[in-house]
């Protein structure tokens, strides 16, 4: 087959000296700087551009590529350690990780983490080595009412999220959606809700903000009132029978992982998404299907699974409609996709067959960075368990600093600063009223992404919502949109369904 | 504290100040990173320049001292105008402009910027055109071959125009050729250049107006094609493409400057230091190559030519907006 003498060449050209030195070295910066607060997949490629100057573009996009892989996996260990997103494709990983680690069983996080990441990273390398330009097709096709239908979805999906308080969790997605729309009209261009016109308001609420105050400070006032600072990881050995155990653990998250892998790398091919969304989307959804979805946000294997499993296929999967069609499938991509064109590549449905070395040769690395990033993880899992190790007292101050750093990076502005710490107490409040806050964090993400896909159909459509619904001319966006509507019915009349059922069962 | 001690400082510190007010006057260099202020999203057109210009600058060693490229995409254009009118005076600020600075003043009065007095314009490196572009299998554009054909349709149908939004150029354009030839579209706004290309190709709009580099990728697939160059003459990177003023259009002429700018009540030594720095960078070999390959203009222009030219994209462009409602 053509395709896999083309993939055999593309690992060779990555097992080039040059390009092998690059590819470790990449996942190791991209570790790094997934772990730290602020500091994303986005920045450290921004950041590493103008170095790959210097060297051929094959090398410098299987470089920035693990960089962006790495910054996947590394996301999590903060999330997991600390509470804090290291990054915002690792926020959905704290719902979770963070309950388990505080139980104690932070190994059994990590080791979810690392080989959802990889079983993630490696379904989305497959599916992009096989089915490359047919799915480019697909996302051509999947425009805006598409798009909007894939977004009431999600949302249908966070309604389930927030457990049986309906009503709180609605509240919760309002409050996300009504942050969201701050800052910039994404139509007319005009500045709106900028409040008390303080110019920081104009860049709009920023996600990451949001999601550090309320998982960073917000959890760390937390935990200082319940335990009065005296905070003690109990079970931190780490032995081959807690090995076994995390492993062992795996074994109910099959499920996760495929919702994880497929949704994933299917949000991932669409434009403008990326890890985030896909990362938060397949949390839900598996939520939604588990059987002990109750148990989510309390510490399930399965929930670090969906979210890491996503996240990194998403990641592989956003690359395809940068290399086939010129369009970043994630911001990430965005500068990926700069730095092809600043390497002299044209980006394009002409580049498979005009540059395969520098194609095959990227997806190549893909196999390779993620076998290497999972050794790497599992490897330093030790080394990641001892932050636990260290007195609550000085881990506060600690990840107190690092919220600020995170909040500040991003933007640099300090206005989002004081933002972050007010949504820190926010947080606290709301948790302390048992109100859910992560349906916020998500509806805050794709809040800009649903608002504009949904007055662009409206612009085409004249103002007719019909252009949803209609089989005959948008066949995807209606089929979407039905399988939506009945996942947003289905919490409501689950309850109403348990009664009727166990009433028959009694009588 | 005796007399004599006292004497032996104000004797030390009017040496010092001495000693400053000669260094001042040596040529300025930067002492600390040099921010560059990006006033769009990361991955666009004027985000691809500014960071080519810092990798130029750093791979060759021209500046002493890095610089750092920020991106302040709010308000288009509106917060990085208003972050670099606060650092008036301050001398390791630049920002690169987009059309919208010559816009976003005139849409946003509440901002308070002075287009003329907040800022020292630099130099101008780069220009950018325009094409109309319809995709090859356009279900609604067959048949149109030139942009005479294209006008003839545009008349009689509400056609879909995908676009970058925001008052952004590409809407200004429109409203400029809705003027010039009586027809009017229905417009979309979209993500980026990138995302209106492949929203033409993916069969969402019938037209577009991309520059030469968001369509490349479709044009050299044969998925686009363009009708018109809204230039003097035609780009040797799209050879078969008629310019506006062969077609007898001469109005149907615009231009995306790239320019650079320091902050208002910077000294003469700094002008001339930033000023000389893109100099070296325009005339890089690895710059010009770039930039020619992808259809761009390279058209360097500072001083009083420079303060020219903007005093009359400004005034063309507050036209166009007061046209436009």
């Amino acid at each position: 087959m053509d395709v896999f003498i083309l993939l055999l060449e593309g690992i060779f050209v990555s097992f080039e000296p040059l390009n092998l030195g690059l590819l470790v070295f990449g996942c190791l910066i991209g570790l790094f700087v997934g772990a730290m607060p602020g500091l994303g997949s986005v920045n450290g490629v921004a950041i590493l551009i103008p170095i790959t100057f210097i060297i051929p573009p094959t090398a410098a996009i299987i470089f920035l590529a693990a960089v962006y892989y790495g910054a996947m996996y590394g996301g999590a260990i903060s999330s997991v350690m600390l509470g804090i997103p290291g990054a915002s494709t690792a926020v959905a990983t704290v719902f979770d990780g963070r309950p388990l680690a505080v139980k104690g069983e932070a190994m059994t996080a990590l080791t979810a983490a690392a080989v959802g990441s990889f079983v993630g990273g490696t379904v989305s390398v497959i599916l992009f080595t096989l089915f490359a330009p047919p799915l480019a097709e697909v996302a051509l096709r999947f425009n805006a009412p598409e798009t909007f239908a894939l977004m009431v979805m999600a949302f249908a999906t966070f309604v389930g999220l927030g457990g049986d308080d309906v009503p709180k969790t609605i509240f919760s997605i309002l409050i996300g959606l009504a942050l969201s729309t701050i800052g910039l009209d994404l139509i007319t261009g005009k500045p709106r809700l900028i409040f008390f016109n303080i110019p920081g308001f104009l860049h709009g609420i920023n996600f990451l903000v949001l999601a550090i105050g309320i998982y960073g400070i917000g959890e760390m006032l937390w935990t200082l009132e319940e335990t009065k600072g005296k905070v003690q990881m109990s079970k931190l050995s780490v032995n081959m029978k807690e090995v076994g155990r995390a492993f062992g653990a795996l074994k109910k998250t099959i499920m996760a992982m495929n919702i994880g892998s497929f949704l994933g790398f299917f949000v991932g091919i669409l434009p403008a998404a990326g890890a985030t969304p896909a990362s938060l989307m397949s949390y839900g959804i598996t939520k939604q299907l588990s059987k002990n979805s109750k148990e989510f946000g309390s510490g399930v294997p399965a929930g670090v699974v969906a979210p890491e499993c996503a996240n990194n296929s998403a990641s592989t999967g956003s690359m395809l409609p940068m290399l086939t069609l010129g369009i970043p499938g994630s911001p990430t991509t965005a500068i990926l996709l700069g730095g092809m064109i600043l390497w002299g590549l044209t980006p394009g449905p002409l580049l498979f067959t005009q540059e395969p070395e520098f194609v095959w040769g990227l997806i190549g690395s893909l196999y390779i960075a993620n076998f290497f990033t999972l050794v790497l993880n599992i490897a330093l899992i030790p080394a990641f368990l001892m932050v636990l190790r260290i007195p609550f007292a000085i881990l506060a101050p600690v990840i107190f600093v690092l919220c600020v750093t995170g909040g500040y990076a991003p933007t640099q502005s300090l206005h989002d600063v004081w933002l972050m710490l007010l949504f820190g107490f926010a947080g606290y409040i709301l948790r302390k009223l048992d109100y859910p806050v992560a349906p916020a964090v998500l509806s805050i993400v794709l809040g800009p992404l649903a608002e504009k896909a949904l007055r662009q159909s409206l612009i085409l459509s004249d103002g007719s919502m019909g252009i949803f619904f209609d089989m005959a001319e948008k066949p995807i966006a209606a089929i979407i949109m039905y399988i939506a509507i009945v996942l947003l019915i289905m919490p409501a009349f689950g309850p109403l369904y348990r009664k009727f059922f166990k009433k028959a069962q009694t009588t | 504290m005796s007399i004599i001690k006292k004497l032996a400082l104000v004797i030390v510190s009017l040496s010092l100040v001495a000693v400053s007010s000669v260094s001042s006057a040596k040529p300025f260099s930067p002492k600390k990173p040099i921010e560059l202020i990006i006033p769009a999203g990361q991955g666009g057109g004027a985000d691809e320049i500014a960071r080519l210009v810092q990798g130029v600058i750093e791979k060759n060693d021209y500046a002493s001292k890095p610089v750092i490229p920020i991106n302040k995409k709010g308000g288009s254009g509106g917060e990085a105008m208003t972050y670099v009118k606060k650092k008036a005076g301050d001398e390791h600020t630049l920002i690169i402009t987009l059309n919208n600075v010559l816009t976003t003043p005139v849409n946003q009065p509440e901002l308070g910027i002075d287009f003329f007095n907040d800022f020292t314009p630099l130099a101008r490196l780069i220009t950018d055109t325009f094409l109309v572009w319809i995709a090859t299998e356009g279900k609604n554009t067959q048949g149109v071959e030139t942009f005479d054909d294209f006008i003839a349709l545009a008349k009689g149908n509400g056609l879909v125009m995908g676009g970058t939004g925001s008052m952004s150029e590409d809407e200004l354009l429109l409203g400029m050729m809705r003027g010039q030839f009586g027809f009017d579209a229905k417009y979309v706004p979209y993500d980026g250049g990138g995302a209106v290309a492949k929203g033409l190709v993916g069969g969402e709009s019938d037209f577009t107006l991309n520059n030469p580099s968001e369509q490349m990728g479709f044009y050299q697939s044969g998925d686009s094609k363009a009708l018109v160059m809204m230039t003097p003459e035609r780009n040797p990177a799209f050879p078969e493409v008629p310019s506006s003023y062969e077609l007898g259009y001469p109005d149907l002429e615009y231009y995306m400057m790239r320019a650079f700018m320091a902050p208002a009540g910077v000294d003469a030594e700094v002008e001339k230091y930033y000023t000389g720095l893109l100099h070296t960078v325009y005339h890089d070999d690895e710059f010009q190559t770039f930039n020619i390959d992808d259809g761009k203009l390279m058209s360097w222009l500072e001083g009083f030519g420079l303060k020219d030219f903007l005093a009359i994209e400004y005034a063309k462009h507050g036209e166009i907006i007061k046209n436009f409602d």
